[in-house]
């Protein structure tokens, strides 16, 4: 048994020994360069808390905080709205429509882009003179000049939530789907024998048994979108044009480590990151749940 | 004891598996834990040193490992191999975005120290080439064998019948001025022309004609009156509609190089062709000649209001190499042997830093795609106007914010105190020790 364990041991390792070099060191050497001045070469001094005490008041940061959240914001509803909508016509036991596995896999097509090739293909398409969207609208008459989509804050924002959300709309519209064939057909013939319509089926049995479910989506897509960089990089000229609207939180990391050299404010910024993640995911994961048990504890 | 044996070999198959995930493909065939001397190791962003490699095997019997990582990478890359020596080149190129930096880091050997002394051969590099490998007291750290100054490459044919005429000097002497080169754009418009592809064309005379570095030596930022007044000029070409709002870069700016491009302005969509385009040395060979095959001939280059230099790469001799002397070797050919640069230069058309070679092959240098014309000649007039010094290690950043701004200026979304407002803020925030007023 004892000798069993020892293998066991040995059979994780590798694994560990992976984990501690490349993952947790990273993690407390960031933590150790926040509180210094360091700038790529050795040296550095330790300066206390002045690198976060610089960025609670880095109008910068703020703006690239408020600026993720909006672009996110947009995206999400937009992909879980799109997500669910999908899947309540796929899942109705009236329409029975054909074709789930190939839509499925149609829907996720995006998401095996590369981003550098996706970031491309929209610039090419919200090209202000030449762009595809402005030749069209031009010929149907709808706008008379071209509209230059990627230098109004407003527009270029939500390009970056549109895209998003064609990227990633068809990853939660399988969960969802998976989701919903998880729920007992029982529940909806009930349903329907008491009378409801779509509508109250969706409501009262579809939405509360997916919650688990859109909690998971929500967590990793918040994460994933607090984590928003290579699209507002590579659409326009990687440091947050048109003014300022493009700059998210980890954008103004990379460029405060990698082109100003500020490695030590841009390992407080991953930190200060970090926390927000955390704090967010915690909101959510509580919201979600505080109803549950206030149900549970009255009943 | 079979069975542990079978539980080791799988613990060896899985660590293979996770390490090999993480270690990185640096796109050689490495000999690995080879001996340290007779490989010389050798790192750039470009292939453009297999030629000299070869050239330098050849000659001295030594294999050379190259190494290429794309420019992107580069810096965040190379910089933890030169700070730690492991893995470290002997030799390593650098660009002119992060060359003011590195040459302070003291990654490259110092050239003026024995046994190198290049001091001793200062006067046979242009100017501000040579001055731009120094460090901040002055010491020599990096080397190239090329100068890159900038011109404006126009299109004879628009030339002769707007202006009456092709001559580069003529045209150069039109376009000496800023008002000059308004005066062109106007003569341009009205014929259904635009002067530039886009209002980022001039940037590179933003300078005036007496340019100042980004930064001064009291670590001050310096924002000159040239500087201020190039945001009218980018405004006014805007406003006047003398460009074809083709940005650098962008699928429309490389297509105005060859055929007439559609511009929509004023709920009016014209046809136009675009007269010039503001590049550099290697702008002719990497940009023109790939993307105006059809417009070959046409072209020919000529000066701008001031002169200006684009790009550029230097190398030098890792200071903790073990091979400094084969290193040293490597960078001499390709800095300063005569035999190997004159075939270098005949066969690339790159236009040299070291004069001793130049004075003997540019005054019979001519270029097919520019109508025969003699441009050697012509850039290495311009390199020596640079004014060597005004380069900071803060000027590849600044240019880009500032760029920013400008382009805010320009598309009307902010007033001119607004912009530079904005600007200085930017600055503040991405170099905190500068002091910005």
């Amino acid at each position: 048994m004892k000798k069993l364990d020892r293998y066991g041991y040995a059979f994780i390792a590798p694994f560990w020994v992976v984990f501690l070099t490349f993952s947790i060191y990273p993690v407390f050497l960031t933590l150790y360069y926040s509180f210094t001045n360091y700038t790529g070469s050795p040296g550095e001094e330790i300066v206390g808390f002045a690198n976060y005490a610089r960025l609670l008041t880095d109008t910068y940061f703020i703006e690239a905080f408020v600026n993720t959240i909006k672009i996110w914001g947009v995206n999400f509803a937009l992909q879980i709205g799109l997500a669910l909508l999908l899947a309540l016509l796929f899942s109705d036991l009236r329409l029975k429509l054909k074709g789930l596995a190939f839509f499925r896999s149609f829907f996720y097509l995006p998401n095996l882009i590369t981003i550098s090739s996706v970031a491309l293909l929209f610039g090419i398409l919200l090209d202000w003179q030449h762009g595809s969207l402005n030749m069209m609208l031009l010929k149907l008459g709808i706008i008379s000049d071209p509209i230059n989509w990627l230098s109004q804050p407003v527009t270029a924002q939500l390009s970056v939530s549109l895209i998003l959300t064609w990227m990633w709309f068809g990853h939660s519209f399988i969960i969802v789907m998976a989701g919903v064939s998880g729920i007992s057909k029982d529940f909806f013939e009930a349903a329907h024998i008491d009378g409801a319509n779509r509508w109250q089926m969706f409501t009262f049995v579809t939405l509360p048994l997916l919650k688990p479910i859109l909690l998971y989506i929500m967590i990793t897509s918040l994460i994933g979108g607090l984590q928003l960089f290579d699209l507002p990089l590579l659409l326009t000229d990687g440091i947050g044009a048109p003014d300022g609207s493009l700059n998210t939180m980890v954008l103004y990391l990379y460029n405060q480590a990698f082109k100003y050299n500020n490695y030590g404010y841009a390992a407080a910024v991953a930190y200060g990151l970090f926390l927000i993640t955390l704090v967010f995911s915690a909101v959510v994961f509580k919201g979600m749940f505080r109803k549950e048990r206030a149900a549970q504890k009255g009943a | 004891m079979r069975k542990k044996l079978v539980s080791l070999l799988s613990i060896g198959a899985l660590s293979v598996g996770v390490l090999g995930a993480c270690s990185n493909d640096e796109g050689t065939s490495g000999s690995g834990s080879g001996s340290k001397d007779d490989v010389l190791k050798v790192w750039s962003f470009t292939d453009e040193l297999k030629e000299p490699i070869k050239t330098y095997e050849e000659r001295n019997g030594v294999k050379v490992e190259l190494t290429i990582v794309p420019i992107a990478d580069y810096p965040t890359k190379l910089k933890p191999a030169l700070e730690s020596g492991v893995g470290a080149p002997d030799v390593f190129t650098g660009e002119i975005a992060f060359l003011k930096q590195w040459v302070d880091a003291g990654y490259w050997e110092n050239l003026s120290d024995e046994p190198y002394n290049v001091n001793e051969i200062a006067d046979d590099y242009i100017p501000y080439v040579f001055d731009l490998g120094k460090d901040s007291e002055g010491n020599v750290r990096a080397l190239s064998w090329q100068t890159t100054p900038g011109g404006v490459y126009y299109k004879r044919s628009l030339a002769k019948e707007v202006l009456g005429t092709d001559d580069p000097t003529e045209i150069g002497n039109m376009m000496s001025s800023m008002d000059g080169v308004f005066e062109v754009a106007e003569k341009m418009k009205e014929k259904g022309y635009k002067m530039f592809p886009d209002e980022g064309a001039i940037r590179w005379f933003s300078q005036g004609a007496n340019p100042e570095a980004w930064v001064n030596e009291n670590n001050e930022l310096v924002l000159t009156e040239d500087k201020i007044n190039y945001m009218d000029y980018a405004k006014e070409l805007r406003d006047k509609q003398y460009t074809a709002l083709a940005p650098e870069w962008s699928p429309s700016w490389f297509e105005g190089m060859s055929k007439p491009i559609k511009v929509k302005e004023g709920g009016t969509e014209t046809e136009t062709q675009v007269f010039s385009y503001v590049l550099p040395t290697w702008g002719l060979h990497s940009v023109l000649k790939d993307s105006a095959k059809d417009t070959a001939g046409d072209w020919a280059v000529t000066n701008g209001p001031s002169p200006y230099f684009w790009g550029g790469t230097w190398l030098g001799v890792y200071e903790g190499s073990k091979n400094k002397e084969a290193a040293y070797d490597f960078v001499k050919l390709m800095t300063q042997d005569e035999e190997f640069l004159t075939d270098w230069a005949e066969e690339t058309g790159d236009v040299l830093a070291f004069k001793p070679v130049t004075d003997k092959i540019k005054d019979d240098f001519s270029d097919e795609f520019l109508g025969g014309q003699n441009n050697y000649e012509f850039f290495l007039g311009q390199a020596d106007e640079i004014t060597p010094g005004i380069v900071t290690k803060y000027d590849q950043q600044l240019d880009t914010l500032y760029g920013a701004s400008v382009l805010q200026y320009v598309e009307g979304k902010k007033t001119k105190e607004e912009a530079v407002a904005e600007f200085k803020k930017q600055a503040k925030n991405a170099y905190p020790d500068i002091k910005v007023d």
